[in-house]
């Protein structure tokens, strides 16, 4: 999952993978494009922090994500569009979407022709590689989508930054390139539409590039980087056409680091700068939603939030207790601590993906209602759980910290003795993923790294349990559910499985491993002068900056 | 002067009068306001204002909880962690002091080192990094453990950093009393070393102790806000000053209450400790120069 | 008296090594997880961790991490924080103008201020201004600067649009008067702690030279009230209050300021050391308080020598 930055802030929104019917949910505005925007100019965005990384190889939060998306594009990629379209895999330095062997084994790209990098060198097959070592050798948070690849694992145990990655066969003559995998793996060609995948070139240093970005073929290039108060980007003049990817419109998006919300949300009333990347807050937001509702607009997006309640401690060791906190958890309450933007629902996995039915009706009551405590206390009660000591795990970013205090009072109002305990955001995920912590209950999210039901199921698989970064933190380990995932998780067809996701998604709610209550919904937001409706809000990468212009 | 002590003291005995606990949220509830019907948290996640009346006096925080009744039990929360850390800070301040100023040569030359060292890294930046880290993982010290959440961490943090404060001017004193002809006379008389320290010495610091204490309190309850705002004092759910203001300030557009109110206490609560402080250093010794040396 | 200088340095170095393992200590030896955990990020396998243990020398002994450490911390090299990896001095380098900017001015202020107001209450001791900036002083020292910052901030910054909502604006970029504008509430909160101290301090000082013996002879001596005060009493009660400063100030610039510059949004090095303390990322949190260590040591160090100079009775304890 993608880290969601410090305010929250980038989305991923889930789109159907392959042609699923209906995009519900989404209250975008059609982008008409009455208000066609102009070429050329400069336009102003805030960011709350300095994106993790400006290296395609480590960053791995959405707001790095939506920036770099649009600096390097990948062999694959998706088509700039919004809604289920957005979704789909297109090529992107490929001529072609890979073609798969029969056995899934063996995925073959070709590289276009003539592909320059944004300072003029040649794009070759061999950069793909390169992309990938430096994924590997930098220990970044993306490795573990490409130790698949056979002599992956060697490689990265060898430490040597120049020794060579067996499974993937580069051929810059004819610009060929093979990834050969260990195991079939139906998500592989999504892994390859990651931003640590694109090729950059062959020189690229190992190391941290954020402060001076390698050259990347895509809309803009990064051209001043500010220490962490801020970066700038640019149109990159040597950007070729390339089918579905566009080019930049603006000249210069200039990003500045402005961590107050309150800022924030006055700079953007007031027409002082262009985008604002988190969502405005309080009343700042209900200013916004009527003042400034022609430059405004809200989207869900590809998220799950849920409380995760530990297995193997009691007192959730026992299912009737789980159910419980399903029955008591209330999620209009939550909704409210998240200023409205969040929908709840019961199931586990995201609307409007591939693999996603909705649970009708929800077995633990209507999500939107108030919930049923008699019977929560009643479980509780029966399964001798009365009185027992929780503790609620959170952390001190943003809602979190409030959503953590109001779970534990839900689970004292249902008879449990809940206390929550917030750490530091920066520690909060290893502190929790690390069963030495012995962590029952607590807050979490997930954020897909693509629109794939695997990504999201991955958490309630028993095999990827770890004693350390653990990121089943219900330590889920149901064999029912890890021989299917298994089996599904190599075929390459999601259509074909969709419904076997759909059922595993069921038995995981069913079974209560986890409390799940909404998907996180983002704001669109910009000053007068953009041609707001223009701008494409890409599923995944959020708020598309090629397609950023100003007002005639 | 003393009217403002007194009027201070009024937190200490007024959370008898909450109706509820500082924790329950309440983030579906509607109350009457005026004869209107409201929620005490909007969909779009504000909460109520001041409503002036017996339930949510000055309103809701952002889980739905009274602000007025936060107040009162951040109030037993500050001041517990004030005193005891004061009180730390005297016991290990009288000790060090003691033991430095009589003994002097080597015993006072580690001590100063250590009072050094202390003193060489900001107070802040201590107490924040030691805050954060036993937050995290609790203390345990031999058979003794404290749980990271427990309001003994912040207390026992702010009384240790503080110690310098005390113990300086202290050993400047015995330092002094030492050569005193009544303390001659009890050495010539045989008394040992620690007999001397605790019955003829002793006594002449304590009025200086007393002098400083109402001081020390009143530096304690500061830092102990300042650490809780930053996120490394007082732990939630259990409510103190310092954190009130800190989620305050997220929500001053909508809700000024939730960061006014905290902090008003805290100045009420730490001016009347000054003034307290002042009176007696006025008392006991009007032409002494007593300050927390930084 | 060089035996005394070279007694005072070594102590200074002791003390300075003791800081630098005390501060270490806190982030090692007190449990609370490993780092390499928190560097491998969430979605990461047991060979990642591994290898970022291995890498970063987690795997070794306290010790030798401590030596480690030490090391890249006095050559500079290699020294990067656990979190995204950012080269520690530059960070401190971009950092430090701001803390800088603030403590300058507010300390220039405070002392300022300070003086004046403790001047004039002392000489007008008893009278009701004395009373008044008296009980305004008291209140000086018992307001939360955080809690100051924030409510001016908003209702003078955010509401009234009198100053600037925050921030910093370096003067290469908005030129003196930008700089200053952004400054002036920090510059003023952060003062107000430290007024109230220096002239309480500043009054009970000159009202307690005002009966020594040699102020007496001055005055007998005939010469006027004013030249008594300004040549003899002021100069006197002056020195304590100037060594003060330096002390407060050598505080302020190297990170006591944490609170005004969370606060003000200023991003200097007190915020830089906030955060990376919340992050548990050692490096900086060593650098920083080692650089604040060393002025606030130094400093200390050449006051303490400066007062032995003058004052051979020191010298001797």
């Amino acid at each position: 999952m993608r880290r969601t930055p410090l305010r929250l802030a980038s989305t991923l929104a889930a789109a159907a993978l392959l042609g699923l019917a209906g995009c519900g949910g989404d209250d975008s505005e059609d982008s008409g494009g009455d208000t066609a925007g102009k070429t050329g100019g400069t336009a102003t965005a805030y960011y709350t922090s300095f994106p993790d990384y400006l290296d395609p190889a480590l960053t791995y939060t959405a707001e790095g994500w939506q920036a770099m998306w649009t600096v390097y594009t990948p062999l694959v990629t998706y088509a700039h569009v919004e809604g289920v379209e957005g979704a789909k895999l297109i090529p992107g330095l490929a001529e072609a979407l890979p073609e798969v062997s029969d056995d899934g084994k063996t995925y073959t790209l070709k590289l276009r022709d003539g592909l320059t990098y944004s300072d003029g060198t040649q794009v070759k097959a061999s950069d793909a590689e390169h992309a990938i070592k430096r994924v590997l050798n930098l220990e970044s948070g993306g490795s573990g989508f490409f130790q698949g690849i056979e002599g992956a694992e060697d490689y990265l145990e060898a430490g040597k930054a120049s020794a060579d990655i067996s499974g993937i066969e580069t051929d810059d003559a004819t610009g060929e390139i093979t990834y050969k995998l260990v195991e079939p793996d139906g998500t592989f060609p999504f892994a390859l539409s990651m931003l640590f995948a694109a090729p950059v070139p062959s020189d690229t240093p190992f190391s941290n590039q954020t402060k001076n970005p390698p050259p990347g073929v895509g809309a803009f290039k990064i051209t001043e980087v500010d220490g962490t108060r801020g970066f700038t980007m640019a149109k990159n003049a040597e950007f070729p056409e390339i089918e579905g990817v566009p080019a930049a419109k603006l000249d210069t998006l200039e990003v500045t680091v402005v961590k107050e919300a309150r800022r924030q949300g006055q700079d953007i009333l007031d027409n002082k700068v262009d985008y604002i990347v988190d969502p405005p807050i309080g009343e700042q937001l209900r200013e916004i939603r009527t003042a400034a509702k022609d430059r405004f607009s809200e989207h869900t997006t590809l998220s799950t939030y849920f409380m995760f309640l530990n297995t193997r401690e009691a007192p959730f060791d026992k299912k009737e207790v789980r159910q419980a906190v399903n029955y008591g958890l209330n999620k209009p309450a939550l909704a409210r601590l998240f200023s409205g933007l969040l929908a709840p629902s019961c199931n586990f996995l995201p609307p409007e993906m591939q693999g996603y039915e909705k649970l009708e009706p929800c077995p633990y009551g209507d999500p939107n209602a108030e919930p049923d405590l008699a019977k929560a206390r009643q479980l509780i009660k029966d399964a001798g759980a009365e009185g027992a000591k929780v503790t609620v795990w959170g952390n001190d970013e943003d809602e979190t910290r409030e959503v953590t205090t109001a779970f534990a009072d839900q689970l004292s109002a249902i008879g449990l003795d809940a206390k929550p305990r917030i750490v530091s955001g920066e520690v909060y995920f290893s502190t929790i993923g690390n069963e030495k912590t012995k962590a029952q209950a607590g807050f979490t999210n997930w954020f897909g790294d693509f629109p794939h039901p695997a990504n999201f199921l991955f958490l309630m698989d028993g095999n990827s349990i770890q004693p350390t970064n653990n990121v089943n933190f219900s330590n889920v380990d149901d064999p029912e559910i890890n021989d299917t995932l298994a089996e599904i998780g190599q075929n390459p067809d999601l259509a074909a499985v969709a419904s076997q996701y759909a059922a595993l998604d069921k038995r995981v709610v069913e079974e209560a491993y986890i409390a799940p209550y909404g998907n996180r919904k983002l704001t669109l937001v910009t000053s007068d002068r953009m041609a707001f409706d223009d701008i494409v809000w890409h599923p995944l990468f959020l708020a598309d900056f090629s397609t950023f212009a100003l007002k005639e | 002067m003393a009217i403002v002590a007194l009027a201070a003291g009024a937190p200490l005995y007024a959370e008898h009068v909450a109706n509820t606990t500082p924790e329950r949220n309440n983030l579906t509830g509607k109350i009457v306001v005026d004869g209107e019907t409201r929620d005490v948290v909007s969909l779009d996640g504000i909460p109520v204002g001041p409503t002036w009346q017996r339930e949510y006096l000055l309103g809701a925080d952002a889980n739905g909880r009274d602000v007025a009744v936060r107040l009162l039990y951040a109030a037993r929360n500050s001041l517990f962690i004030g005193l005891t850390a004061a009180l730390i800070t005297t016991l290990l301040g009288i000790a060090l002091g003691l033991l430095a100023g009589y003994y002097r040569g080597a015993t006072d030359w580690v001590i100063s080192r250590a009072m050094d060292v202390l003193w060489a890294v900001p107070v802040l930046l201590l107490g924040v990094a030691l805050g954060v880290a036993l937050t995290l993982g609790g203390l345990k010290i031999g058979p003794l453990e404290i749980r990271g959440g427990s309001l003994w961490i912040p207390a026992l943090i702010i009384g240790v950093v503080s110690v310098v404060y005390l113990a300086r001017p202290l050993r400047g004193e015995v330092l002094r009393l030492r050569e005193q002809e009544f303390v001659e006379a009890a050495r010539a008389q045989g008394a040992s070393g620690p007999r001397i320290m605790v019955s003829e010495i002793l006594p002449n610091i304590l009025t200086t102790v007393l002098v400083f204490f109402p001081l020390l309190v009143a530096n304690a309850v500061l830092l102990e806000a300042a650490l809780s705002f930053l996120g490394a004092g007082v732990q939630e759910p259990a409510p103190s000053w310092g954190l009130m203001i800190g989620s305050g300030i997220k929500v001053l557009i909508t809700q000024p209450a939730l960061t006014i109110a905290p902090g008003v206490m805290l100045v009420l609560s730490v001016l009347s400790l000054n003034v307290v402080g002042e009176a007696v250093r006025e008392a006991i010794n009007p032409r002494a120069r007593v300050r927390l040396e930084q | 008296m060089a035996r005394f200088i070279i007694r005072r340095l070594l102590g200074m170095l002791l003390v300075l090594f003791a800081v630098s393992v005390i501060v270490f200590a806190i982030f090692n030896v007190i449990p609370n997880g490993a780092p390499e955990n928190r560097m491998a990020g969430k979605q990461s396998t047991p060979q990642q961790i591994e290898a970022i243990r291995r890498e970063w020398g987690f795997d070794q002994s306290v010790l030798t991490q401590y030596v480690k450490t030490m090391e890249k911390l006095l050559t500079g090299k290699n020294f990067i924080s656990y979190n995204q990896q950012r080269p520690v001095y530059d960070e401190l380098k971009a950092g430090l103008p701001r803390t800088v900017s603030l403590a300058i001015g507010a300390a220039i202020l405070w002392l300022v201020a300070g003086v004046a107001l403790g001047v004039y209450s002392a000489l007008r001791a008893g009278s009701k201004a004395d009373f008044a900036i008296n009980v305004l002083a008291i209140i000086g020292i018992s307001v939360p600067v955080f809690w100051l910052g924030a409510l001016v901030n908003h209702y003078l910054g955010y509401k009234l649009g009198w100053f600037p909502n925050g921030g910093y604006v370096p003067i290469s970029e908005g030129g003196l008067w930008e700089w200053a504008y952004h400054l002036f509430m920090p510059w003023t909160v952060l003062s107000i702690l430290f007024i109230g101290v220096y002239s309480r301090v500043l009054r009970s000082t000159i009202l307690d030279t005002l009966d020594e013996d040699f102020v007496r002879t001055a005055r007998a001596k005939g010469l006027s009230e004013r030249r008594v005060v300004t040549h003899h009493v002021l100069r006197t009660s002056l020195a304590p209050i100037v060594t003060l400063w330096g002390l407060d100030f050598a505080l302020v610039v190297t990170g006591g300021a944490i609170l005004t510059e969370t606060v003000f949004d200023i991003q200097g090095i007190g915020s830089y050391y906030a955060d990376s303390v919340g992050q548990l990322d050692v490096p900086p949190v060593m650098a920083v308080t080692m650089l604040g260590a060393v002025v606030i040591v130094v400093v200390n160090t050449l006051v303490d020598i400066a007062y032995a100079a003058l004052d051979p009775r020191v010298r001797l304890s």
